[in-house]
């Protein structure tokens, strides 16, 4: 891990995690001067968008990583579609939490709350609004707070989504408790062992499960989601978790993984719920994590692999989006971060659309000459 | 698995780690001294084929970074690998009367151009054996080393329904392992006997700890009291998949029987492939076993300690390093500088003598607490070096038996054109006394060797003794 964040110097952003990376990535030169905090792209959906965190505490299991503690406390950021467009925006994350990731993936040379001067969308407390809205829940690449994914989050409430962002508690740089505490990588220590991503996915697979039992309880908003409609959707390991999480809970009906190296095994039966491999040209089939290609064989319903040329591991978080703010000038020949988010979001809404509201998307049939990045795999695209 | 495996070769650097994206240990990135070859950077790209222009960059790169690279005689490699290849051509029935030696002067660039020049003769006759000729030769080449930290790594797979954690092979580990068959082999002693069944075929032919292994494959572990190549069977490596057959002996019962058993995949108890594992013996001795010297490794066992340390008074820490393979010098360093600040560690010298001294980092708190580290002929590298200091330095006593031996230098890694990983030292390890350590081991205070007896009933001599003198 910190090796790779050794790296991190000509790093593309956010780091990346051992466990799900299948390359450092390119690098880039720390040259340009900081442009300030950076402006998370628009929502495009139709609804305005509202965010809230709710603090879960499932007793009936101890904490995986920190041995002291007998409980697994939880965070959990939900944003959603909201009635009105005015309001406080929510906070990117704290300055502790923007200080503790930056001195982790390696930044300097810009103020360390620069995260959490990051501009977002979503308006802090908003009443919600809508009826029968699917759930999405969402779980970021390890060492990264779930707050790397609120760009593709806000995205999806303002179409009409519940999403349920989880911060899985010393799996980050930084998770802050309503007391004060902030939680940091506990689980850093361990992630060169054996079977380390075995032991992540199944930990997550049990934090879905139960955000999934307690939320109607513990969100005044709940009664607004479709129970009947839920998915989960990950980067790097986050989403291997994805996968885990589908294998043990049956509520979650549908899954997208990206860019993430799998560790969950499938029943030698099959697997027949939809899924979507959307990764980096590292995840191409025969590359060098074959992770993908074993899960690919016992998919045996509606599946896709998707591959984005240009992509880099962190291409579907914020990371990019960050370039500008820590002052790095991306690699010749890497996705844009405006497309990146922008490939990210048009993919992911388009299959949660098919699976959870059931709307055909041609895009997921076949390449588009508006996004010719997107090779479909295994047949459309060739080993890189 | 990968990274122990890894290790336990000597070769921190080569291969693939736990996860997906290794990367070598942080205290071994320096620069490279020739241009022959570069350091390991990042991860490498698909492997192609070993050409000898690989086989070319290998000599060189060998001769440029090498620890005796300056100095040794160049022609000792080109004869082992050409004996190789000539060995390999016959094994092949395929004998070239173009296949003689050239005559070497001595000359490291002149006396290439005359092996390349016969090794492409030899290679145009026997096209159809191209791969094979290259790799047995550029393999040779390396063994001519005689380094246990020298390796070349290539071809190496998966098996495509791994999961991490899997492991493959028999399922079984006897007491003649890792080290003991592959980097110091002289070292094992008989009876040769199953220590425990981690699952996969063992598990279901029913084996268990102790049973002794009369034969493998038909031949005898032991000839003359001398360990046999035969017990490499024991641990075969994907792809291999070649059933084995093992004769068995069950003290216990006299039951005598065969099994055939064959490699596969199969799953491990994730809790037991922890790096590092603590717990509390006797309500006053801190036991952490250690399985490699992994990055944050050593402060994994200071907080193991601290937490059982917290409301109690500890008396003592037991270490169990049995079966730690290595891993990094930083970490080895780290770990003793918890029971003793000021002194030297270890020694990393250069062919002429130029050594660094590898110090305690005497920010690490002293846990000021009796120590006694359990070590056996499987603890290699970075276990050494620090059994070594516990030993020299006085910080504790050693129970079990000696050492792997298997302590060259820390490798480092060279990618070659061909995206294969070539590992080797630039320095050799030398213990706090500045004794050499490599193919001899450290030898215990108390030498408590595991009977198949203690093994099928679950005893656990070194550590009673541990504790006893603990206890004292």
């Amino acid at each position: 891990m910190r090796q790779i964040l050794a790296a991190a110097a000509g790093l593309a952003v956010l780091a990346a995690s051992a466990c799900s990376t299948p390359t450092p990535p390119r690098s880039a030169a720390p040259s340009a001067t900081p442009t300030g905090p950076a402006t998370l792209p628009a929502p495009t959906g139709a609804h305005p968008v509202g965010t809230t965190a709710l603090y879960l505490k499932d007793t009936s299991r101890p904490d995986p990583w920190n041995l002291d503690v007998d409980a697994r406390e939880l965070k959990v950021t939900l944003w959603y579609p909201a009635k009105q467009r005015d309001g406080e925006r929510a906070p990117y994350m704290t300055p502790k939490e923007s200080e503790l990731a930056m001195r982790r993936y390696g930044i300097a040379g810009v103020p360390h709350d620069t995260l959490s001067k990051t501009r977002t969308n979503a308006i802090k407390d908003a009443e919600p609004t809508g009826r029968k809205l699917p759930l999405v829940v969402l779980s970021p690449g390890f060492t990264n707070p779930m707050s790397t994914l609120t760009s593709l989050a806000e995205d999806l409430a303002s179409r009409g989504y519940v999403v349920a962002g989880i911060d899985h508690t010393y799996e980050s740089y930084a998770t802050t408790f309503p007391d004060g505490r902030v939680a940091e990588c506990l689980a850093c220590d361990s992630d060169t062992d054996p079977g380390f991503g075995t032991g992540v996915v199944a930990g997550r697979a049990a934090d879905v499960s139960f955000v999934l039992d307690q939320l109607p309880s513990k969100w005044d908003g709940s009664d607004r989601i479709d129970r009947s409609q839920i998915a989960m959707v990950g980067q790097s390991i986050g989403g291997a978790s994805a996968m885990a999480a589908m294998v043990k809970d049956s509520r979650v009906r549908a899954g997208i993984d990206m860019d993430g190296t799998t560790y969950a095994r499938i029943p030698k039966s099959g697997f027949s719920r939809p899924f979507m491999f959307l990764g980096s040209p590292q995840h191409v089939p025969g590359g060098r994590d074959t992770s993908w290609d074993r899960d690919w064989k016992l998919l045996t319903g509606w599946k896709r692999w998707v591959v984005l040329s240009g992509a880099e591991h962190q291409s579907f978080t914020d990371g990019p989006l960050m370039a500008g703010a820590f002052g790095i000038t991306p690699a010749y020949g890497v996705l844009p971060a405006a497309r990146a988010a922008e490939l990210t979001r048009t993919y992911v809404a388009a299959f949660l659309d098919q699976h959870l509201k059931s709307r055909r998307q041609p895009l997921l049939d076949k390449p588009s000459s508006r996004y010719p990045e997107v090779k479909f795999c295994p047949a459309g695209c060739g080993q890189s | 698995m990968t990274v122990i495996r890894t290790v336990a070769a000597g070769l921190a650097l080569l291969l693939a780690a736990a996860c997906t994206a290794p990367a070598p240990p942080r205290s071994e990135s320096r620069t490279a001294g020739s241009t022959a070859c570069s350091q390991r950077q990042g991860r490498p790209g698909a492997e192609t084929a070993t050409t000898i222009d690989v086989i070319e960059q290998a000599y060189f790169c060998i001769l440029g970074n090498y620890y005796s690279g300056a100095t040794l005689d160049a022609r000792s490699l080109l004869t082992a690998a050409f004996a190789a290849l000539t060995q390999e051509l016959n094994r092949n029935g395929r004998d070239v009367p173009e296949a003689t030696m050239p005559a070497l002067t001595g000359d490291r660039k002149a006396d290439w151009t005359a092996f390349e020049t016969v090794y492409r003769k030899i290679a145009d006759r026997a096209p159809d054996l191209r791969d094979k000729l290259a790799i047995v030769t550029l393999e040779a080449m390396v063994a001519a080393l005689g380094d246990n930290h020298a390796a070349w790594a290539h071809d190496v797979k998966r098996h495509p329904d791994y999961y991490d954690g899997d492991g493959y092979g028999l399922g079984l580990q006897a007491n003649v392992n890792g080290p003991q068959v592959e980097g110091n082999p002289g070292v094992a002693v008989p009876p040769l006997f199953v220590t425990t069944v981690q699952g996969g075929a063992a598990q279901a032919a029913g084996l268990r700890p102790g049973d002794i292994i009369e034969s493998i494959n038909g031949s005898a572990p032991f000839i003359d009291g001398q360990a046999t190549p035969a017990i490499k069977a024991l641990y075969p490596q994907y792809p291999q998949a070649r059933p084995v057959r093992l004769r068995l002996l069950r003290q216990s019962t006299g039951r005598r029987w065969s099994v055939t058993l064959k490699p596969g995949l199969y799953q491990r108890d994730l809790a037991a492939l922890q790096v590092v594992q603590s717990k509390l013996l006797d309500d006053s001795i801190a036991y952490v076993r250690m399985r490699g010297f992994a990055p944050d490794s050593a402060d994994r066992v200071f907080k193991a300690i601290s937490r059982l340390r917290t409301g109690r008074t500890l008396t003592g820490v037991v270490l169990d390093l049995r079966g730690n393979g290595g891993g990094s010098p930083l970490e080895a360093t780290r770990l003793v500088s918890a029971f003793v600040h000021g002194k030297a560690t270890a020694y990393l010298c250069t062919v002429d003598n130029k050594c660094e001294t590898l110090r305690t980092d005497d920010t690490v708190e002293l846990l000021n607490l009796p120590l006694v580290a359990l070590t056996d002929r499987s603890c290699a590298s970075a276990c050494e070096h620090v059994s070594a200091a516990v030993k020299d330095l006085r910080i504790g006593q050693l129970v079990g038996t000696r050492t792997a031996g298997v302590i060259s230098g820390p490798a480092q890694g060279y990618l070659l054109r061909n995206n294969t990983m070539l590992g080797f030292p630039a320095r050799h390890h030398l213990g706090p006394n500045r004794e050499v350590i490599d193919r001899i081991g450290v030898p215990p205070d108390h030498y408590v060797p595991l009977t198949p007896k203690d093994a099928a009933a679950g005893r656990d001599p070194a550590l009673a003794k541990a504790l006893t003198l603990l206890q004292k």
